[in-house]
C-alpha cells in the first residue's frame, strides 16, 4: 500500500467478524464495520473529506477559516484537512464534554468556541438562541468562512452513500447485510449506508440507535436531538431504540476486552444495542443471517469518560504507606499541636514546617520559613518510606489541620516520633494574628 | 402516546405535602383573604439555609449565605432568615431597608445590582458591603463617604468577562461587572480611593445553568485576587453569586416524555400542547426542528445545595487541576454565595379558586379541552413567564371530589385580555375541576410570586400569609405579621 497523500488513506476499512464465543448469537454473523481506522481515526474523515474537499481550492484562493458545530470526531477530521492546506478551522460547540478531546483539537491547530449554557433566569421570550446567532454571522460574512454544515450537508450522507456502504456489500462478497445497525449523531454514516445497501435489496433492516434521554453518549443524539438534524429522516430506519450510557461502555469493553477492537462509546453502544436487537430475533431462525454495526472512532480519547462514570474500571491496587491504610483511630490520635505552642515551638526547636497546600496558595501566604510539599507530591514521597531523618522534627500544616492530622498519623504509624499537626491549619495561625508572609 | 396525558407532577417535600393536604385550612383561608392567595413558609427557608451550610461544612469553608432578596417580596421569610446565620442580598433602597428592619446587623448585607445614590449612602452609611460593577460607581462611592465623612465601605468587586485559556467560551453578554480584561483600571480606582473603601473580595454572578462557566468564573476570581495582593490589598472573599437552580417536577420520566412529546407536536406529528400551537420556541423548518427550548430545565438531576457542590468540585485547570473548593480553602478565602430561586425551593406556593368550568365552543378544534377560569390573573401565577411548566394540585371544595378521569384543560385568569393565561400549554388535571375547588401551584416562591403583579383593571394583587405547623396541623398569619418569635402553639 503506497499513497501520496494521507487522504488517499480514507475509506476501505476493514468488516471484521467477531467471535460467536463472544456474542452468544448462534446464527447470525456479526460483522464490525472498523472506522476507527481511518487515518485519523473515526468514521467522520470520510464526511469531512466528502464535504471539504472539493471547497479546499477556493477557500485557500480566499483564506477562508474552516467552520463546523462539531463536538469531535468531525472537528478533528476538519482540522486535519485545513492544517494540510494552510487554513484555520474553528469547531463551534457545546456537547464537548470530554477533555482530552478538546486538548486534541488545540494541539491539532483548531479554534474551539463552547456555546454557553442556559439561562437560569431565562425570558421565554428571547429568541436569539446562540445556534441561531451563529448561524446568522455565517451568513452575513459571505465567504469568509468554510463552513461543511455536517448536520445538512447531502455530502455527508454521499461519503457513505458511495464509500462505506459499497465496502460492506463488496466485504460480503456482494451480499447485503439482513441488518445494519448504526448510532445516530449527523445521520450521515447511517442514512448513507442504508440507502446503498436498500439499493442492492431492499430487504435490509436498518436499526437506529440514540442515547437515552437523560444520558450523554459522546456523538450521539438523543431521540429529541435527531429532529434537529437536516439529514436525519425517521423513514431510513426500520427502528429506532435507545441505549444508555452504562450500556454503551459494558459494549465498549467487549469489544475492547475480548475482541480486541479499542473502539469507543458510540462503537460500545453499536454492539451493545445491535446484540440486544438481535438476540431474540436469533432464536426464531434456523438458518444463516448477517448483520453489519459501525464502531466509529477509538476508545483512546474517552479515558475521562470512562473515569467519571466507571472509576472501578480504572482503579488500581492498593499502595503501601496510604492514608486510606489509616484506622480512624489512629488519625483522632494523631499528634497535634496548637497554634500558640507551636509557636513557641518553632522558636525553641525550630521544627522543619511542612505546608501540604498548593504552590498558589503557598505563594500568596505562608508561615515564615516553611517549605511547600504538595500533599498528593507528599504521598507519593511517603510511599517509598520517610522523606526526613527522625530525629528532625516536623510541623505540619494544611488550611484546617485535617489533611495534616492524616498525615501526622501516618508517618506517626511510619516510626517517625516528632511530628505534629497543626491544629486549626493556617487558618487559625491566620485568625489567631501570627504572621504569614509572601517571600 | 396520543391521548395519553402528559402530567407534570410537582416536586413536595414533606413541609409543602402536608400544607397541599391541609384542605380545610387552605379553604377558610381563601373564603376569607380571597383568591388568589400566596402562602409562605418560613421554616423552610432555615432549612434551606441549612443544605447550603452544610455543603460548606464539608469543605470546610466558611463564609456567607446571602439571600438573594429579590426572589420575593415577603416580609416573614426575611424575618425568619434573620434568625438564623444567614445574610442577605439587596438590590435597591427599599430592599435594604427591608433588611435592616428585619433585624440583619450591616456585616450581614450587601449591596448589589445598579445603585442610585439613595440606596449607596444607606449602604455606605450603615456599614454594609457593597458589590461594586466598575470604575464609575468606585468613584461614586468615593465621593459619597469623602463629603459626608463616613467610615470606609468594604467593597466585593464584581467581575466579569472571564476567559478560559485554550477554549473560548462564548458567554452571552453581561450588563454588570468589569470584564476582568480591565482589572487593572478597577484596581488603580480602588488605590485612589484607598481611604475610602477597602476591597475585600471578587464577586461574579453568572446567569447560566452551566456549572462549567461559573467554575471558570470562580478561576477567574482567585486570579484576580493574586493581583489584588500583589499591590499589597487584603482581600478574603470570593463571592460566586446565586443561579443554584432548582428542581421543580417530581419525575424525570413525567418531564422527558413532555418534552419529547412537544418536539413532535411542532413537528405535526401529534396535536398541539399549547394553546395556538405555540412551540415555546421550537419550530418546524420543512421537517426539521429549528430554534430553542425557550423553558426552564423544569427536572434537573443536581439543583440547589448539591449545584453548588459540583461547582466546588471542579478542577482548576490554570492552578494546578486542583477542585475548586480545595483552592478557596487553601487561600484562607471566605466563600459567600448569594442564592435566591434555590433558597425559595418549597418555601410557598400559590392557591387560585375555579369560577367556571367551560366546554369549548368548538371542541373538536382543541380535542375538546375544557376552559377553567381561576380567580387570579397570568402575572400572580408567574410561573410560565419564567419558562417553568407544572401542574397545580386541585384541592376539592368538598371531600375527594368525583372520580371520574384526567382531564385537559387550559387555565385563564379574570382580565379580558387573551393573553391572560396563566398556562399557555394544555394542563392534564386528574379529574375534573368544580367551581369552589382551589388549584394549588406549588413551589412559586423564587420569582413565580409578586415579582410580576399588578393591580391591572383594580383586580387585587394577591395577599401574602406565613404558615407554619403546629403539631398535626397548620397555623398561619399575615405575612407582615410574622415574627421568628411568634408563639407556634397556645396563647399568643
Ligand atoms: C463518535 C461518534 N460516533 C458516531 C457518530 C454518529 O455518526 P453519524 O453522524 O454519521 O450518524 C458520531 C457523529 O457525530 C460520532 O462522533
Amino acid at each position: 500500500m503506497r499513497y501520496d497523500s494521507i487522504t488517499e488513506a480514507i475509506g476501505n476499512t476493514p468488516l471484521v467478524r467477531l467471535d460467536p464465543a463472544v456474542h452468544g448469537l448462534r446464527n447470525i454473523d456479526l460483522f464490525a464495520k472498523l472506522e476507527m481506522l481511518n487515518p485519523w481515526g473515526s468514521v467522520k474523515d470520510r464526511a469531512a473529506w466528502s464535504m471539504a474537499g472539493p471547497l479546499l481550492s477556493e477557500a485557500v484562493e480566499h483564506g477562508s477559516q474552516v467552520v463546523e458545530l462539531s463536538s469531535g470526531n468531525t472537528a478533528k477530521a476538519l482540522a486535519v484537512v485545513a492544517g494540510m492546506h494552510g487554513l484555520g478551522f474553528k469547531s463551534v460547540t457545546n456537547r464537548m464534554r470530554v477533555p482530552e478531546i478538546k486538548d486534541l483539537l488545540l494541539l491539532l491547530g483548531a479554534e474551539i468556541e463552547e456555546l454557553p449554557g442556559q439561562s437560569e433566569c431565562l425570558d421565554p421570550t428571547a429568541t436569539d438562541d446562540p445556534l441561531t446567532l451563529f448561524h446568522r454571522t455565517l451568513s452575513a460574512s459571505g465567504s469568509a468562512y468554510l463552513h461543511t454544515d455536517q448536520y445538512f450537508n447531502p455530502r455527508n450522507t454521499e461519503a457513505h452513500l458511495t464509500g462505506t456502504g459499497p465496502e460492506i456489500v463488496k466485504d460480503l462478497d456482494g451480499r447485503v447485510p439482513d441488518w445494519f445497525v448504526a448510532c445516530v449523531g449527523t445521520a450521515g454514516s447511517s442514512t448513507g449506508v442504508a440507502r446503498a445497501l436498500r439499493e442492492e435489496d431492499p430487504s435490509v433492516r436498518v436499526v437506529g440507535l440514540v442515547a437515552a434521554k437523560s444520558d450523554f453518549i459522546p456523538g450521539i443524539r438523543t431521540i429529541d436531538e435527531v429532529q434537529e438534524v437536516g439529514l436525519f429522516d425517521p423513514e431510513t430506519y426500520d427502528t429506532m431504540e435507545s441505549v444508555s450510557a452504562d450500556e454503551a461502555i459494558e459494549g465498549m469493553l467487549t469489544l475492547n476486552r475480548r475482541c480486541g477492537i479499542l473502539g469507543g462509546p458510540t462503537g460500545g453502544a453499536a454492539y451493545f444495542g445491535a446484540v440486544r436487537h438481535l438476540r431474540a430475533l436469533d432464536e426464531e431462525l434456523n438458518e444463516r443471517r448477517t448483520a453489519v454495526f459501525i464502531v466509529c472512532d477509538r476508545v483512546e480519547s474517552y479515558l475521562s469518560y470512562v473515569r467519571q462514570r466507571r472509576p472501578d474500571l480504572l482503579g488500581r491496587p492498593a499502595r503501601k504507606n496510604t492514608l486510606a491504610d489509616l484506622t480512624e483511630a489512629e488519625v483522632s490520635g494523631a499528634p497535634s499541636v496548637t497554634v500558640a505552642d507551636a509557636r513557641r515551638w518553632i522558636d525553641s526547636d525550630r521544627p522543619l514546617v511542612v505546608d501540604l497546600r498548593s504552590p498558589f496558595a503557598y505563594a500568596a501566604l505562608h508561615i515564615d520559613g516553611s517549605v511547600n510539599i504538595v500533599d498528593e507530591l507528599f504521598a507519593e514521597l511517603l510511599r517509598g518510606g520517610l522523606p526526613f531523618s527522625r530525629s528532625r522534627p516536623v510541623l505540619l500544616a494544611c488550611p484546617v489541620g485535617e489533611q495534616s492530622a492524616r498525615y501526622a498519623a501516618l508517618l506517626t504509624r511510619m516510626g517517625h516520633a516528632e511530628v505534629r499537626s497543626l491544629t486549626g491549619g493556617i487558618i487559625a495561625w491566620r485568625d489567631a494574628g501570627a504572621p504569614l508572609v509572601r517571600d | 402516546m396520543d391521548g395519553r396525558p402528559l402530567f407534570l407532577e410537582p416536586r413536595l417535600e414533606p413541609r409543602l405535602r402536608s400544607l397541599v393536604a391541609a384542605t380545610g385550612t387552605l379553604h377558610s383561608l381563601i373564603d376569607a383573604l380571597g383568591s388568589p392567595l400566596h402562602m409562605v413558609v418560613p421554616d423552610q427557608i432555615a432549612e434551606n439555609l441549612e443544605r447550603f451550610r452544610s455543603v460548606y461544612r464539608a469543605h470546610h469553608l466558611s463564609g456567607q449565605v446571602f439571600y438573594a432578596h429579590k426572589a420575593n417580596r415577603s416580609s416573614a421569610l426575611l424575618r425568619r432568615l434573620a434568625a438564623t446565620d444567614a445574610g442577605v442580598d439587596v438590590a435597591s433602597l427599599g430592599e435594604l431597608q427591608h433588611a435592616l428592619g428585619a433585624g440583619f446587623s450591616a456585616d450581614r448585607i450587601i449591596a448589589t445590582g445598579p445603585k442610585n445614590p439613595e440606596f449607596l449612602w444607606l449602604a455606605a452609611r450603615a456599614g454594609v458591603t457593597v458589590g461594586v460593577d466598575g470604575v464609575a460607581e468606585l468613584d461614586q462611592l468615593g465621593a459619597l463617604v469623602r463629603k459626608h465623612a463616613l467610615a470606609p465601605v468594604r467593597v466585593l468587586l464584581r467581575l466579569s468577562g472571564f476567559e478560559t485559556s485554550g477554549v473560548r467560551v462564548l458567554s452571552r453578554r453581561s450588563r454588570f461587572g468589569t470584564p476582568v480584561r480591565e482589572l487593572e483600571a478597577l484596581l488603580e480606582a480602588v488605590e485612589r480611593h484607598g481611604d475610602a473603601v477597602e476591597a475585600t473580595g471578587a464577586a461574579f454572578h453568572l446567569d447560566t445553568t452551566s456549572v462549567a462557566e461559573k467554575a471558570t468564573a470562580l478561576e477567574g476570581c482567585l486570579a484576580a485576587l493574586e493581583a489584588c495582593r500583589s499591590r499589597g490589598l487584603r482581600p478574603r472573599a470570593v463571592d460566586v453569586g446565586g443561579g443554584f437552580g432548582v428542581s421543580y417536577l417530581a419525575e424525570r420520566e413525567q418531564w422527558e416524555a413532555y418534552t419529547t412529546a412537544l418536539t413532535d407536536a411542532v413537528l405535526g406529528r401529534r396535536p398541539p400542547l399549547a394553546w395556538g400551537g405555540h412551540g415555546y420556541g421550537l419550530r418546524n423548518e420543512s421537517g426539521t426542528l429549528r430554534g430553542a427550548l425557550g423553558l426552564y430545565p423544569a427536572h434537573r438531576p443536581v439543583a440547589g445545595a448539591a449545584y453548588l457542590d459540583e461547582l466546588l468540585a471542579q478542577p482548576a485547570a490554570s492552578l494546578g487541576g486542583r477542585p475548586l473548593a480545595g483552592l478557596l480553602l487553601e487561600h484562607l478565602y471566605d466563600l459567600h454565595t448569594e442564592p435566591g430561586r434555590a433558597l425559595l425551593d418549597q418555601c410557598g406556593l400559590t392557591l387560585a379558586k375555579v369560577l367556571e368550568v367551560r366546554e369549548q365552543e368548538n371542541g373538536t378544534e382543541n380535542g375538546g379541552e375544557l376552559l377553567v377560569r381561576l380567580a387570579a390573573k397570568a402575572d400572580d401565577i408567574a410561573l410560565e413567564d419564567h419558562g417553568v411548566l407544572m401542574d397545580p394540585v386541585v384541592v376539592p371544595r368538598s371531600g375527594a371530589g368525583p372520580g371520574e378521569g384526567p382531564v385537559a384543560v387550559h387555565l385563564f385568569g379574570s382580565l379580558c385580555l387573551e393573553t391572560d393565561l396563566i398556562t399557555r400549554r394544555t394542563v392534564f388535571l386528574p379529574r375534573r375541576p368544580v367551581p369552589g375547588d382551589l388549584l394549588a401551584f406549588a413551589n412559586t416562591a423564587g420569582y413565580a410570586m409578586d415579582f410580576h403583579a399588578t393591580r391591572a383593571q383594580h383586580q387585587p394583587a394577591a395577599r401574602k400569609v406565613a404558615a407554619w405547623q403546629d403539631g398535626d396541623g397548620w397555623r398561619w398569619c399575615l405575612d407582615d405579621q410574622f415574627w421568628p418569635i411568634t408563639p407556634s402553639g397556645g396563647a399568643q
